[in-house]
């Protein structure tokens, strides 16, 4: 985030060439640079000529940051040379005895273009050089993004097709024995099938809500569509939502005095509750009822869902959003499929929304935090 | 006997059709089913039901087309079916004259009430005056239109005058979803702001008034992104 920041910064500065910038320069550009550039020197020398007295020693030091400036802001090597030569000659024929004449023997004055081309021609080296650093620092941060994005949808996919498939083998089996053996299935035994099928089907369809929330995140940008939505209406939404889901479940909802409201999709934030709702039911074993706290900050509003139940491990907490302790043999061993993709796609929202979430543990169970920051509809 | 309600089905999803169909005539509905937008117009005009159920997306044509023809001669209640994560073309078709939706994918109790409450709503348009005066009652709620009176568990309520708007406009609507776009028109009129925070900021109002929890709301219950629905009157389902 920073570094990004720090990107945009210089980017507007001109420090660091933008890929734009770079992509649309032609070379007819660089010509009307190295000309503008070129003239106004020499029109800056000649008036500072007629100001002040014996000014040569000035007047090579506005060539050279000419210099440094056609170096900087045109491609290649070819223009910085070109101009370093120029200009030497041109100080020649204006600035030096015998004025509007080349003289290239006067006394110390070979030493003095000598170094002033070297000094330029230096500049010119160096800049492109430092640009050409640039550029690469540029694409190489570019590559490990892109790298990056692509480990995460590889993680993705293999998550999906991991949760997809287990339900869905639940759900053929079960209507294929039912299909099977109807006659010698008992009345019991038969509601037990379709209560499974139906489990599973339902196990789907929030994992395919979760998936289908994802592509309301652009692409491109990361970003979010968002409106400015009440807190109340987000959270009792998602509270009746959960509750149809788990009807025999409690959960303590307290939210801030007054109306609070936040810039958001109300959709996304929506599913980041009822995912972490749904997780604590399922995986937390809690012995209390869940708590769902809001609190309005000075510049961010906060969520935490409570449980109270056996918590999860201090080296899982750090990657728990990450889908890497998704398949952990605990989980296997207390008989519960995985989160799945459930806790990721919650930390995939609120990054989105320019939030942070995190769990801890809080001694008699686990504490889910995530904050929106506020932001006003301008923005 | 008395007369059995028809209710068309437009649902090209043949499992979906046979679904709706079984459990309707189960509950003493005849059903029509049509799986295409055509087939379905012809259904509207050669049998005239008495609700439509109608999923938007059709092979043939938008079912917002439909629902825009029929509304050109006809009043018939419409729910259209819709995805969730769809809350555009949900408010789209509420604005053009859809009467409620519901959400795929939707249990048997859910689809009988939006059904059950869509025709109460057509029935009150022939005796509005008997219904429109009638108290809202539900789960302890009391609105007493005449008296404008709010109670709940027979303790009076006091709302300000755009709150009490609000709540018996919901009221009135019960079991229906009004979206946000309607309640603003109809409370502060048409010329007003288009932001609607000023409703949010209302309704957080009524809600810490009337509702227990506000965060677990018993009465008025939010569909994110489209508007609000009042908890079904007791009365008349």
């Amino acid at each position: 985030m920073v570094k990004e920041k720090l990107r945009d910064i210089w980017k507007k500065a001109k420090l660091l060439p933008s890929r734009e910038d770079d992509l649309n320069k032609s070379p007819l550009n660089d010509w009307l640079i190295f000309m503008a550039v070129f003239i106004g020197m020499t029109l800056i020398a000649l008036t500072f000529r007629s100001v002040v007295q014996n000014p040569d020693l000035n007047i090579t030091m506005f060539y050279i940051l000419g210099n440094f400036l056609v170096a900087r802001y045109t491609s290649g090597y070819i223009f910085g040379f070109l101009y370093a030569i120029l200009s030497v000659l041109l100080i020649n024929f204006l600035f030096t005895y015998p004025y509007h004449a080349f003289n290239l023997t006067l006394d110390g004055y070979p030493v003095t273009f000598i170094a002033m081309l070297a000094i330029c021609l230096v500049t010119s080296v160096l800049t492109t050089g430092l640009k050409e650093q640039a550029r690469l620092l540029i694409r190489q941060e570019e590559e490990l993004m892109e790298a990056q994005k692509e480990k995460m949808r590889a993680n993705l996919l293999r998550a999906v097709s991991h949760d997809i498939r287990t339900p869905l083998t639940g759900i053929i089996g079960n209507s294929e024995s039912y299909l099977e053996m109807e006659k010698q299935l008992s009345d019991e035994e038969k509601r037990n099938i379709i209560e499974n099928i139906e489990n599973d089907a339902n196990w789907l369809l929030n994992m395919v809500e979760n998936l289908l929330t994802v592509t309301r995140i652009n692409n491109e940008t990361a970003k979010v569509n968002k409106t400015l939505e009440s807190v109340d209406d987000v959270v009792s939404s998602a509270i009746v939502r959960f509750k149809k889901r788990f009807p025999e479940s409690t959960v303590k909802v307290t939210l801030p005095e007054g109306l609070v409201m936040v810039m958001m999709d109300p959709m996304l934030i929506e599913q980041v509750l009822i995912n972490i709702l749904q997780n604590a039911q399922v995986h937390a074993h809690s012995t209390r009822p869940l708590e769902l706290a809001v609190e309005e900050r000075e510049r961010e509003v906060v969520f935490a869902v409570k449980d109270y139940g056996i918590g999860i491990e201090e080296e899982r907490l750090g990657s728990i959003f990450d889908g890497d302790g998704t398949y952990s043999q605990e989980s296997a061993a207390d008989g519960n499929k995985g989160m799945g993709i459930g806790l990721s796609i919650c930390k995939t929202i609120v990054m989105a929304h320019g939030g942070c979430i995190e769990a801890k543990n809080h001694g008699q169970g686990t504490t889910f935090v995530f904050s929106l920051p506020k932001e006003t509809e301008e923005q | 006997m008395t007369q059995k309600l028809t209710v068309l089905i437009i649902e090209d999803e043949h499992t979906i059709c046979d679904f709706m169909a079984k459990t309707l005539n189960a509950h003493d509905y005849k059903t029509i089913t049509a799986h295409t937008g055509r087939e379905g117009l012809a259904y509207l005009t050669s049998s005239l039901p008495d609700l439509v159920l109608l999923d938007l997306g059709l092979p043939d044509m938008d079912g917002i087309e439909i629902i825009k023809e029929t509304r050109q001669w006809s009043s018939i209640p419409i729910i259209v079916i819709s995805a969730r994560n769809q809350e555009k073309e949900k408010v789209g078709a509420l604005d053009i004259g859809a009467d409620d939706y519901i959400t795929k994918p939707f249990g048997t109790y859910e689809l009988m009430a939006r059904i059950r409450t869509a025709i109460r709503h057509s029935n009150k348009i022939l005796d509005d005056h008997v219904n429109n005066n009638r108290p809202y009652s539900a789960g302890g709620l009391v609105v007493d239109f005449e008296k404008r009176r709010v109670t709940v568990n027979d303790k009076e309520v006091h709302l300000t005058r755009v709150e009490y708007k609000i709540v018996s406009l919901l009221a009135k609507n019960s079991g229906k979803v009004i979206t946000y776009d309607t309640i603003i028109n109809e409370v502060w009129g048409p010329y007003a702001d288009d932001n609607n925070r000023i409703l949010r900021v209302n309704m957080a109002n009524i809600r810490r008034k009337i509702e227990e929890t506000p965060g677990e709301p018993k009465y008025i219950f939010t569909e994110l992104g489209v508007g609000y629905r009042m908890l079904e009157d007791e009365n008349l389902s």
